[in-house]
């Protein structure tokens, strides 16, 4: 395999491990579906121009987050994105659920989205990206103890609105 | 020594797969069930965090290396041409050509658009008229008052066959994008559809244009005005 062809498989390694995981990331952050598509091409635009600098695969992920948040931050600083409603990107999936269960998710979404960015940011690399508490905690440069108090508020947050939202649904036992 | 229960529910809350929790459940039975809470409302935390991907994002992302200059497969006469652009450039100037190549109007349309048409229609605010008419004179074409009217951003902006304008219209039904592209050439009223968005190619009497909403009645709609007020300065004279 030529030099270039095996930089262009890698590549592709890299967008098929953790494109979906990044877009899931970007969308939750920016609450904004072209926002979030545009923000992941960026990112593996970015990744594309600077893979050889890569050494280590296993770093890959926090690379490419790094460099997500990065353009996010970017983008923020030139406007204020607008946050749509969830529900006009996941839809399609839920035919199947009930509709109670469906609310459910629906209000659990929406406050998601209404978690402040210091709870909801650290509860997607958990969640979403499968960050352990000290991945996130070197990520965001905060102490391990802060990223904890912040997971555990974000979920105490969440289960409170649905509480207020009088969803019981599936989760039972929960309040 | 075993952690008390406010403990327990605090790194239950922080994160429900530590290990380090498994053997606390056992401590009796308020540990079992705000474990098993816990998972319950976990599972459905991945469900409403876990949105589905849209269906092109890995393909559009995989080809991202050859949507770039300077890569994907070049054909050899591209390569002669770059390589006497570049001499060229010795000689005259800095000539080199920065801008991405596009096999069809429809990829350049959609590329460029997500480069960024979404951010330029988030700035809609103030009247551009004057500035979009000072940008397609470059190219020889002027602009009707009912179109400069309702302009409100302008760049120069990257087609596939050189530099062009593009313009986002203030109008009655929201934003509106209108890419000119002086030197490219399309198939007149042809549709295209990207990121659930609406494009409308038009030929006109000088270069060619891409209107770009979120309606095919949206787009539609402006075709006439576009087609009309866009005209190369001999005939407006």
């Amino acid at each position: 395999m030529s030099k270039e062809a095996a930089r262009h498989s890698r590549f592709n390694e890299l967008a098929e491990a953790y494109g979906t995981d990044l877009y899931r990331y970007a969308m939750w952050i920016c609450g904004n579906d072209a926002l979030a598509k545009d923000l992941v091409q960026e990112t593996f635009l970015r990744a594309w121009k600077a893979l050889d600098s890569l050494n280590d695969i296993g770093a890959a992920k926090s690379w490419l987050i790094t460099i997500l948040r990065r353009e996010y931050a970017r983008t923020f600083e030139r406007k204020v994105p607008k946050f749509t409603d969830v529900d006009t990107v996941v839809v399609p999936e839920e035919t199947e659920l009930e509709p109670d269960d469906r609310t459910e998710l629906r209000q659990l979404r929406q406050g998601i989205l209404g978690l402040p960015e210091k709870y909801r940011e650290p509860l997607l690399m958990q969640v979403v990206l499968g960050y352990s508490c000290k991945e996130i905690a070197a990520a965001l440069n905060i102490s391990d103890s802060a990223v904890m108090t912040q997971l555990f508020r974000a979920r105490e947050q969440l289960k409170a609105q649905l509480q207020k939202d009088g969803v019981t649904g599936n989760v039972h036992g929960l309040f | 020594m075993s952690m008390d229960f406010s403990e327990f529910q605090r790194r239950l809350g922080a994160d429900p797969s530590d290990p380090a929790l498994a053997k606390e459940r056992t401590s009796g039975p308020e540990f079992e069930e705000a474990a098993v809470a816990a998972q319950d409302f976990e599972q459905v935390l991945i469900k409403a965090l876990c949105i589905p991907a849209p269906n092109d994002l890995l393909d559009n992302l995989k080809s991202i290396p050859t949507r770039l200059p300077g890569t994907g497969q070049k054909k050899p006469w591209a390569l002669a041409l770059a390589a006497s652009l570049l001499m060229t450039a010795g000689a005259v100037g800095l000539l080199w050509n920065t801008e991405p190549a596009w096999d069809s109007v429809d990829e350049y349309v959609a590329d460029h658009y997500r480069h960024d048409g979404y951010m330029l229609v988030e700035m809609v605010g103030s009247h551009s008229g004057d500035e979009a008419r000072a940008l397609l004179a470059r190219f020889d074409v002027g602009l009707a008052d009912e179109f400069a009217d309702v302009v409100s951003v302008v760049k120069s902006c990257p087609t596939p066959d050189g530099k062009g304008v593009h313009m986002v219209l203030n109008t009655a039904e929201g934003p509106i994008t209108v890419i000119y592209m002086p030197k490219t050439t399309v198939n007149d009223r042809e549709m295209l559809e990207f990121d659930e968005l609406q494009a409308m190619l038009v030929q006109l009497d000088s270069g060619s244009a891409a209107i770009i909403g979120n309606t095919v009645e949206q787009v539609a709609g402006l075709y006439p005005m576009v087609d009309r007020a866009i005209r190369p300065y001999t005939e407006r004279s």
